[in-house]
């Protein structure tokens, strides 16, 4: 005879239930919401992934996509497929105790909501976030939004135990289809985030400082307006080198999340994720197999700065 | 069409969830079919992967794309341990396993009234425990016969007014009876069963019988024929028919009586998790059960040798099979032994369903009674077949689909199913 594991709590079940039936799906947004939720305020606030008794090695990873006119349809699909994440990287052991962390990018010359971040969280707490979202959908046209003042977030008001525990870098990935502003301004980072600089920070400086503790990637995926558009992806190529990755199936945008990570985590290469994906099922091989080539060809170099914490089972718990 | 039965013909944990997890994997199966018990059911599957779920509620075969799970009206629902386990499986790769449920209106429902009253008579009787898993599964089905029209069920969820009644009118009852009971207020559990009802398709009979034509359906059953109400060793049994009788009597309504194949499984380690009779009991077997630890409700999870009496007696209850799944071959070695016989006997027979005092009597016969015990066979499978008088046409050496090998026609792969 066996035993009941499966929560009965009767409070936790409806909350279940409501969650699955979609009906959050930017519920907040939807309801017409246009300030930025409180949860998802970045106003003076830090955000920290920690280790705990539960999740003793944490490995950050914060998702940030663009909210704006420009991205069409992307963030809706965005919302449907990324819940999913997370047991993605569960499931096949890419990354020790994952904590996702989910935000969207506006544009701070004209929209009322230009940066929106949520908290890192190990469990389906983030899919409340992504609710919590609210959609711009408008944008200038300009081919340009906040993605330096997101960086510039991520740099300097986040706080992780990978990075200072053990040494390890946090991952990063930006899904957009525009170009960044070529500073963050002080301005704007005085009216949304309440910092005081005393002078504008070059692009170039940011993404210097973000790269050193986050690995940085911008994914441009298809059905976004300038998708395909080279001067875009020259751009982002010219910054982040190779972690500027086209993916031209939106789809597969959690399984190319989860074996970046995995590559980097040196969990698998890349036929090995691949095989997994085929294994589980998955429709989303050739999309990202052809995203991750470049990946898979110049594997990144591990930068630390304090004394690397490393370990024989190379950090990875297979479930 | 031929359909597969699987039952366990022990005390459960023989390994029923990875059996009907092969059966999917090998084959189209359009539906696994559940036919007794409830959420107290915990069968195990592991994929090649490492991926592993503890399936309760839904079929073992929801790993397999497209394969549904029915709940029929001999299952006692619990929707609550229902929305956990499925967002469980969504975090191990199944997102839509409530979108491939379908579940009979007329089952009952256990609420957390009978859970709380499950518990407090568990609590109640001390030493003598049943064994029960505290989940109020034999309390909703006790409640469901001594007041059917007051009992809540299934469809109730989708009538929020008549819920509410019915859920008051169990928890004044249970409260009168055994006091205060330790669970939430009638309006807090409603916005959980209502939300059930929205997300859930709720069936009547007829969908079953259409399911059957539709496809390869195959019945699952939970626990084991050891523990039957009216078969089991009384009081140590569950209040549930673990035998062959739902899955006939499911068929017949369908129209496609005996259009079935029947499947006994059975483990080379005889095991019981909770307390009653296990003459073959061994505390110095070398054996763990990762997927069955110590809990508070049912203790350790007990070892035994393979005891072909009770399997024997299992076997007749449940009215014979067209073939037995031998598990755990994997732990064959010097140590486990057989028993074929006790010292007081070597044959017990089933009596008639219905009397208690001679399930109570032979109870007290069976812990009485010592194991004698033969050598440890070179062949088990052999040995077992021989014991029990049916061929073994499935054996298994491991817990994924892949450590499993079929023997003969019986569960041979239709030309076109998948590889494992």
């Amino acid at each position: 005879m066996g035993s009941g594991i499966w929560s009965t709590d009767v409070y936790d079940a409806a909350d279940r239930y409501r969650r699955s039936t979609g009906k959050s799906a930017f519920s907040y947004s939807d309801s017409g919401a246009r300030t930025v939720h409180p949860a998802l305020d970045p106003r003076e606030a830090t955000r920290e992934s920690r280790d705990s008794d539960e999740h003793p090695r944490s490995t950050p990873v914060a998702v940030l996509f663009d909210v704006t006119g420009s991205m069409l349809k992307v963030p809706r699909v965005l919302q449907t497929k990324l819940p999913q994440l997370l047991g993605l990287l569960q499931r096949q052991g890419y990354a020790s105790d994952p904590q996702i962390m989910f935000g969207a990018i506006g544009d701070a010359t004209c929209d009322r909501v230009p940066l929106q971040v949520g908290q890192f969280e190990s469990d389906n707490r983030m899919d409340d976030d992504l609710g919590r979202i609210v959609l711009e959908g408008g944008g200038g046209g300009q081919m340009t939004e906040s993605y330096e003042l997101a960086m510039y977030f991520m740099a300097r008001h986040t706080a992780t135990d990978n990075w200072d525990k053990r040494g390890r870098r946090g991952y990063l990935f930006i899904i957009g289809d525009e170009l960044a502003y070529p500073t963050v301004k002080a301005r704007e980072a005085a009216g949304v985030i309440g910092d005081n600089l005393t002078e504008d920070v070059p692009l170039r400086h940011i993404v210097d400082e973000v790269t050193s503790r986050w690995d940085t990637y911008y994914l441009l995926p298809a059905g976004s307006h300038y998708a395909g558009n080279a001067k875009v992806l020259d751009f982002w190529r010219d910054l982040l080198g190779q972690n500027a990755v086209v993916l031209d199936d939106l789809d597969a945008v959690c399984e190319t999340i989860a074996l970046t990570i995995g590559l980097g985590e040196q969990a698998i290469d890349l036929d090995e994720g691949l095989r997994h994906l085929d294994r589980a099922g998955s429709t989303a091989t050739g999309t990202v197999s052809k995203a991750l080539a470049r990946l898979n060809r110049g594997r990144r170099a591990e930068v630390s700065t304090l004394p690397a914490f490393r370990d024989t089972t190379g950090g990875v718990t297979r479930l | 069409m031929r359909h597969v039965a699987v039952v366990d013909l022990g005390y459960g944990d023989a390994g029923k969830g990875t059996v009907v997890d092969w059966l999917c994997a090998t084959r189209p199966v359009h539906t696994v079919v559940r036919f007794n018990g409830g959420a107290q059911a915990a069968h195990n599957v592991v994929l090649r992967d490492g991926r592993h779920h503890t399936f309760a509620q839904f079929g073992a075969g929801t790993f397999h794309p497209g394969v549904r799970t029915h709940l029929s009206r001999h299952v006692v629902v619990d929707p609550l341990a229902l929305a956990a386990e499925a967002d469980h499986l969504a975090t191990v790769g199944v997102p839509d396993a409530l979108d491939r449920l379908t579940v009979d209106g007329s089952a009952l429902l256990a609420t957390p009234y009978h859970r709380a009253a499950n518990r407090a008579r568990e609590i109640a009787r001390g030493a003598d425990r049943h064994g029960s898993c505290g989940l109020g599964v034999g309390e909703a089905v006790a409640y469901g016969l001594a007041h059917p029209d007051d009992a809540p069920r299934v469809a109730d969820c989708r009538s929020p007014a008549l819920l509410r009644r019915r859920l008051t009118v169990l928890r004044d009852r249970l409260t009168a009876e055994l006091g205060p009971l330790d669970a939430p207020p009638v309006e807090d559990c409603l916005p959980a069963f209502t939300g059930f009802a929205g997300r859930v398709a709720i069936v009547d009979g007829s969908w079953l019988a259409g399911a059957l034509r539709s496809g390869t359906c195959v019945f699952e059953g939970a626990q084991g024929v050891l523990l039957d109400e009216w078969h089991g060793f009384h009081p140590y049994t569950t209040w549930s028919t673990t035998t062959f009788t739902n899955v006939d009597g499911l068929l017949a309504e369908a129209g496609l009586p005996g259009e079935v194949a029947r499947l006994g499984v059975l483990r080379i380690v005889t095991t019981r998790h909770g307390a009653g009779p296990l003459v073959t009991e061994d505390q110095a077997l070398p054996f763990t059960d990762r997927h069955n630890a110590t809990n508070p409700w049912q203790g350790r999870f007990r070892f035994g040798h393979f005891d072909a009496v009770a399997h024997r007696y299992a076997l007749a209850a449940a009215g014979g099979v067209d073939g037995l799944a031998l598990t755990h071959l994997d732990l064959a070695g010097p140590g486990l032994r057989i028993c074929r016989r006790y010292d007081t006997t070597d044959r017990i027979t089933p009596g008639p369903p219905g009397d208690l005092d001679r399930q109570a009597a032979l109870t007290a016969r069976l812990l009485r009674s010592r194991p004698v015990y033969d050598d440890p066979p070179s062949d088990w499978p052999e040995a077992v077949r021989a014991e029990l008088g049916a061929p073994v046409v499935l054996t298994s050496h491991g817990p994924t689909a892949g450590d499993k090998t079929p023997h003969g026609p019986l569960l041979a792969a239709p030309a076109l199913a998948r590889s494992v």
